[in-house]
């Protein structure tokens, strides 16, 4: 029963720490590009919000996952 | 002059939802098929994806153009983490309050609704208004 907490606590953390670093990249490069070119920052921001929807799809989807291994397998 | 009078860039925030709403109606029409309790367990997994990302796109939006670039950042990490948490809290809400669930249904829609959401924002983007 334990390993199920474990598998859903390594889900949830690896999805986080992809998602933090995936995000820091991405805002990091859009002030820097944003800094170079200030009359592109509507298109630069639109092109990140979509950047930002891949991002976080798969997060979401192991966030998912593991809270129905929490309350539903081992619960 | 109201919000969106000012804003840079129109977010088709409506658009979006309103086609989302439609095709998590006909998937929920497709698991109504198998049962009922499939039917509302997937109307419900969309709903856990559609709330927070439609609160994402919100507030990524509330500040624009390259004088605010920073506080634009700043609540997308924001919306970002949030966004997470919320679905982590509906999943975990779903789970423990609504005994009789059709997991594979919700998990199922809500996976195709994330894949659906990614699409769209693709196909329908924010456009400049001026």
């Amino acid at each position: 029963m334990e390993m199920v907490f474990i598998a859903a606590a390594l889900i949830i953390g690896l999805g986080a720490l992809g998602a933090g670093i995936g995000f820091g990249l991405l805002g990091g490069k859009l002030l820097e590009s944003t800094a170079r070119q200030p009359e592109m920052a509507n298109q630069l921001q639109t092109k990140a919000f979509i950047m930002a929807g891949l991002l976080d799809a798969v997060p979401m989807i192991g966030v998912g996952i593991a809270m129905y291994l929490i309350f539903v397998v081992a619960g | 002059m109201n919000r969106s009078a000012r804003a840079i860039t129109h977010v088709p925030l409506g658009k979006w939802l309103s086609i989302e709403m439609a095709v998590l109606l006909v998937l929920s029409l497709c698991w109504l098929q198998e049962s009922r309790l499939a039917g509302y367990s997937a109307l419900i997994g969309g709903l856990i994806f559609i709330i927070p990302n439609a609160y994402f796109a919100h507030r990524t939006y509330r500040y624009q153009g390259a004088r605010r670039m920073h506080q634009a950042v700043s609540n997308m990490f924001r919306a970002a983490s949030i966004k997470l948490a919320l679905t982590a809290v509906f999943f975990a809400a779903v789970f423990t309050l609504m005994e009789p669930v059709h997991a594979p249904a919700l998990l199922f829609t809500f996976a195709v609704m994330v894949l659906v959401g990614t699409a769209l924002r693709w196909l329908i983007r924010p456009q400049p208004q001026r």
